[in-house]
């Protein structure tokens, strides 16, 4: 247990690139505060994160490995960003870390019930050439909400993968894995 | 509508002229695009400036054009880029998203959400969950039913006696003796108070603790308490690290992260320093104080007015801007099992983990003091300020074990309650001194992490004298109304 343990605090928290994941590809999580990166984090790795219902639960960056297909990768979840100009540290490390870093994907998720709010971040991950998955996620909410997204002519507009979700139920997922193995292979 | 062009956004000509302008001097290659690099010049970005600078000759003619650019404008660019690209969003969200009047909404969460924020009943309600989450679960059951059965039941009973024997009777050496058993031994005091003590109630207050977050009620107590932490120049963003401070100060000191301005993080860290209790702390605290519910009343209304205070006080004395409002609210959620029992049992792991070797160096540490006599004489120096504050001497032993953790000063107490030590009055006020008294080794090493050498001497210096000064005049407050 404690070697578990310790395997685990070492690759979280760490803003160096370690070893284990040299060579792997990279799926970067970001997004608003509290829109589950957490969740898809553990969800796509199988590590444990922690996951609450407030916002700025994650504040370093958390590193993982994760399998899609028979192809590993390595998964890093960054603390909540609203924008690509930074206000706070949290916000500022998110940024960092795509400007210093080479990912495969960028996955974008977004709480579906705001997405008013949460779309100009989008934007500025298009605008910046980063290859972007949009999730959207808490679809479950939104429905309820009497929220209806057309998804295609979302895709359309923006010209990026758009996908719906819910994560804590573990719907989206498999669809997730499949558009990024298409759009890693599309990047190589 | 037209076809939208995500990746060429229109800003208007003349600051598509300038992005033009800029992308073209940009000489070098970035990891994000030029197009993105030129517009947070545009918005004054320090980070991305400095970069560009370092790297870039033409610099200064990109200067000129931020500047000229900047000047044309009766707003701050930022603020014109930022409607531009809402216009765009407001569009799409048009073209895209369509809302059906919805009459089933949730209308019983929608009630349950006014009720938690208005303060005529959201304060009710933060009293109902403290008392039940908190009071009974963690303080009768956690503390009371729990820990009698740990302690008196397992270790007085069975534990402690049987080690006790086999050490005298396998051991020869009084010393070692005295390392594994007896007073002070790693056995019979170290791994006592991680097991006896702290991990029932430790895991009741992560259960309780687990629900409350997941529930989505934090951020509504943020909303409820805005108006109080303004005053101590505070935001309701803040009852955040507040709040997680009553799980663990040290991650808690962690999370001030989150805050927008160096001001609200230095007042956040130092208020967790001095009088936020952490779980442990609390828990045994709550033991110890449970029996007599106007000693609770008391610590809790003498705390609360520390906090505020110290809140005022550091909020007037140091210089900066009022912080603004922002927040998320995310919706109230039922907590699910799965999610409250992982994180639960991941905190219990990692805090146990964390906690025992602490415990069992302590244990060590005191029985070299107590060999080479540096105990007894630290315990003595402790004496007369135990005097000041109204305790008898063997409560210097507890702030002792308060410098390694919070939690384990807190079970030092409890020991000498049960022992029957200590008047209600005088447990009062060793309560309150051991609270405000010393961030524990975790917490202090995360202060001097994130807030640096200078900031985090300060506190613990500041924090220090005061702890003992309030237990003084709480104490001759208490002597001054007759006791209680």
């Amino acid at each position: 247990m404690l070697k578990k343990f310790k395997k685990r605090s070492k690759c979280c928290g760490g803003e160096q690139n370690p070893l284990e994941f040299h060579g792997l590809k990279k799926i970067v999580l970001v997004g608003n505060p509290n829109v589950g990166k957490s969740v898809l984090f553990n969800r796509l790795t199988g590590a444990y994160v922690t996951v609450s219902n407030y916002p700025g639960t994650t504040v370093e960056v958390s590193r993982g490995r994760g399998k899609i297909g028979d192809e590993y990768f390595e998964v890093v979840d960054t603390p909540g960003m609203y924008s690509l100009l930074p206000i706070t540290e949290e916000e500022a490390v998110s940024r960092r870390l795509l400007l210093n870093e080479h990912p495969e994907a960028v996955v974008h998720v977004v709480d579906a019930k705001n997405i008013q709010r949460m779309l100009p971040l989008t934007l500025q991950l298009i605008e910046s050439g980063l290859p972007v998955i949009l999730v959207l996620n808490m679809m479950d909410e939104a429905k309820k909400l009497g929220l209806e997204i057309d998804l295609p002519g979302l895709e359309k507009s923006l010209g990026i993968p758009v996908i719906s979700a819910v994560f804590i139920k573990g719907t989206g997922i498999e669809e997730l894995k499949r558009v990024i193995k298409e759009n890693a292979r599309l990047i190589s | 509508m037209p076809d939208l062009l995500a990746s060429d956004i229109n800003y208007g000509d003349a600051i598509r002229a300038a992005l033009e302008k800029i992308e073209g001097s940009l000489k070098h290659s970035y990891r994000l695009s030029r197009r993105t690099i030129a517009l947070l010049l545009l918005q004054n970005d320090e980070e991305i400036y400095e970069m560009v600078k370092a790297r870039e000759n033409s610099f200064s003619h990109i200067q000129e054009i931020i500047t000229a650019t900047a000047a044309s404008f009766d707003q701050p660019l930022n603020y014109v880029i930022t409607i531009k690209k809402q216009e765009l969003v407001n569009d799409l969200v048009t073209a895209h998203v369509k809302e059906r009047n919805n009459t089933e909404t949730n209308s019983f969460s929608e009630l349950l959400n006014k009720l938690t924020i208005t303060p005529v009943t959201g304060i009710p309600i933060l009293l109902l969950v403290l008392y039940f989450g908190l009071y009974q679960f963690v303080g009768v059951f956690g503390a009371g039913t729990l820990v009698d059965f740990l302690e008196a039941d397992i270790f007085e009973r069975y534990i402690n006696p049987l080690v006790n024997a086999l050490t005298d009777r396998y051991i020869p050496w009084p010393a070692i003796q005295d390392l594994i058993a007896n007073d002070y031994g790693i056995i019979t005091l170290g791994v006592r108070y991680a097991i006896a003590i702290i991990l029932p109630i430790v895991g009741t207050f992560f259960i309780a603790f687990s629900i409350i977050e997941d529930s989505g009620y934090l951020p509504r107590l943020a909303l409820l308490v805005d108006r109080i932490f303004k005053k101590i120049g505070l935001n309701g963003r803040a009852v955040i690290p507040m709040a997680l401070g009553f799980g663990c100060d040290t991650m808690a000191t962690m999370v001030t992260r989150t805050l927008e301005t160096k001001r609200e993080r230095v007042i956040s860290t130092l208020l967790l320093a001095l009088a936020i209790p952490c779980s442990a702390q609390l828990g045994v605290i709550l033991a110890l104080l449970s029996g007599k519910p106007q000693a609770l009343a008391a610590w809790v209304i003498f705390i609360s007015l520390v906090f505020l205070f110290i809140g005022y006080l550091t909020a007037k004395l140091m210089p900066g801007e009022k912080p603004l409002f922002y927040m998320e609210v995310p919706p109230l959620r039922m907590p699910t099992l799965a999610n409250v029992f992982s994180k639960t049992y991941t905190r219990m792991q990692w805090y146990f983990l964390e906690i025992l070797p602490i415990f069992i160096l302590a244990s060590v540490l005191i029985w070299a003091g107590k060999l080479t006599g540096l105990f007894d004489l630290v315990i003595k120096a402790l004496e007369p300020v135990m005097e000041l504050i109204g305790l008898p001497p063997d409560a210097a032993v507890a702030f002792l074990f308060g410098f390694f953790r919070r939690d384990y000063g807190a079970a030092g107490l409890f020991d000498l309650q049960q022992s029957g030590a200590l008047t209600t009055t005088q447990l009062v006020v060793a309560a309150a001194t051991l609270t405000l008294f010393v961030p524990c080794i975790a917490q202090f090493s995360m202060m001097l992490k994130e807030r640096g050498l200078k900031t985090a001497l300060a506190i613990a210096g500041f924090i220090f004298p005061f702890a003992f000064l309030a237990g003084y005049t709480f104490n001759q407050l208490l002597k001054l109304i007759g006791g209680i």
